[in-house]
């Protein structure tokens, strides 16, 4: 049974089809880690209780599997009486768990700031909020352009994992493929293929976007 | 309201620990209107933490910080409203990196003034003509010495129309072939009746407008002296010896 590249491009469309699913998946759950992880990161920067709390479950999420994440959230949850979409529940497991890793870039980011740069802020008379969205937010946001690309390429192909919860994206639209033919090889090496050329793509698209954010060079 | 003969900045007893370091201990020290007043003193003495006391960068425990009629630390909103009567100039210029010289000289216009963009910009030109800068507006700070990455940063101080302008070290980042253009800059401010409190180890600048040099030490003020009489033979031993070593190069 050899590679039949007619077959696989045979395959391209049925596997295509599900890309809307994937992408909407994918681009979701970034834009949810990221509002998370940046919601997790400020309060941990602001101490006391709310900040250990968040320092724990930044620890947490990150040392156990996804896959954990995903069942819970989908098996127990509804023994609570809250049932949702198994693509709500995909989008809110990847949310989660990657919003733990997307904290310590932006600390990362954040840590990378001189001091000097919130206390000149201060000295403007500047607010708090002002400082953030203005002075802090910017400079994190050039520190962070490269592993916050890394993360949504890792999301992304981290959506196959919503196949546990029979969500129909783009691997899932494959295996169909393959139950149906007994052929394996074509519709992995398809599905792969888009995975990759997206990834590519975003890639591509965060180049630029550091660059934009460099312009003028560093300090 | 404060009165036109009230002294800007009226400090008395100030104490300042950090944990168990006694950082500021028993400062007392006036700024009157218009006065220039140059302080000085060996490597944590403790004087920027002095300066940065009088813009509420850093707290006190003890004593009475009074600027621009108000006791700082007391009401927030009030604390801020006084605060914002100073302009900060610190040794590293911490221009912000990622606005362009207007960006930095207009941002603090349109956040706390409440200047409108082309407001805030005229205004900011007119402070860049000050520094002599100008032709530099759009350019960022990375591309900028650092000169004129410090005569940015004056002007982004002036831009709030400051009361009172406090320098830390201005000029001590500075390779020596800068230091000039950015004292030339402080003198004409000098020159216009801006208040200023200035620490700094360029002894030709305090000599050409300091009113009054104060000399710390541990953390205490042990010499204070119209300029005149510091420079000459009658000033406290420490401070002559500290001025003996920093005059010998
Ligand atoms: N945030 C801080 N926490 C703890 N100690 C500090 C802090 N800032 C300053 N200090 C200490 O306080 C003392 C005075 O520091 P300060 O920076 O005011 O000295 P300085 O006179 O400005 O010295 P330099 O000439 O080196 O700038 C020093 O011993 C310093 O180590
Ligand atoms: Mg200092």
């Amino acid at each position: 049974m050899g590679f039949d590249p007619a077959f696989a491009l045979s395959c391209v469309p049925t596997i295509l089809s599900a890309i809307g699913t994937t992408l909407l998946v994918a681009a979701v759950s970034c834009f949810g880690a990221a509002t998370i992880g940046f919601l997790f990161e400020m309060a941990r920067r602001i101490g006391g209780i709310a900040g250990m709390a968040s320092g724990f479950a930044i620890d947490f999420i990150r040392s156990t599997p996804v896959l954990i994440w995903l069942y819970f959230l989908y098996f127990v949850l509804p023994f609570y009486g809250i049932r949702l979409g198994s693509m709500t529940v995909g989008i809110m497991g990847l949310s989660l768990y990657y919003s733990g890793y997307l904290a310590e870039v932006f600390k990362a980011g954040i840590d990378a700031i001189p001091k000097g740069q919130p206390e000149a802020a201060r000295a403007l008379s500047l607010s708090r909020r002002d400082t953030v969205i203005y002075v802090i937010a910017p400079q994190m946001m050039r520190n962070i352009a490269a592993p916050l690309g890394n993360y949504f390429v890792s999301i992304l192909k981290a959506t196959p994992y919503l196949a546990v919860l029979a969500v129909p994206d783009m691997l899932g639209r494959a295996f169909d493929i393959a139950s149906e033919t007994y052929r394996y090889a074509e519709p992995l090496v398809v599905a792969g293929l888009i995975f990759l050329a997206l990834a590519l793509l975003i890639s591509y698209g965060v180049k630029r976007l550091e660059r934009r954010l460099l312009a003028g060079g560093t300090r | 309201m404060l009165a036109q003969s009230d002294p800007i900045v009226g400090i008395q007893g100030l104490n300042k620990w950090f944990g168990a370091l006694h950082v500021l201990n028993d400062i007392d020290l006036t700024v009157a209107s218009g006065a220039r007043v140059v302080v000085c003193g060996p490597s944590g003495s403790g004087k920027s933490t002095l300066i940065r006391c009088i813009n509420g960068l850093e707290s006190y425990q003890e004593g009475v910080l009074r600027l621009a009629g108000t006791t700082l630390g007391h009401k927030a909103r009030e604390t801020a409203a006084a605060c914002r009567q100073t302009g900060m100039v610190f040794q590293s210029f911490n221009l912000f990196p990622h606005l362009t010289v207007l960006g930095n000289c207009t941002l603090a216009l349109r956040r706390v003034a409440g200047k409108t963009r082309s407001e805030a910009e005229d205004i900011a030109m007119a402070h860049l003509e000050k520094v002599r800068i100008p032709e530099k507006a759009r350019s960022y700070p990375g591309q900028l010495s650092g000169g004129q990455q410090q005569r940015v940063a004056i002007a982004r101080a002036l831009c709030l129309n400051p009361r009172i302008m406090l320098f830390d070290e201005p000029t001590s980042a500075l390779d020596p072939e800068m230091i000039k253009e950015v004292l030339d800059v402080m003198v004409a401010l000098a020159r216009d009746g801006m208040t200023m409190v200035c620490v700094t180890h360029e002894m030709g600048f305090a000599r050409e407008v300091a009113d009054e040099v104060v000399f710390m030490d541990g953390g205490s003020i042990l010499d204070r002296a119209p300029a005149r009489d510091f420079f000459s033979a009658s000033g406290h031993p420490r401070s002559r010896l500290f001025l003996e070593t920093i005059l010998r190069h």
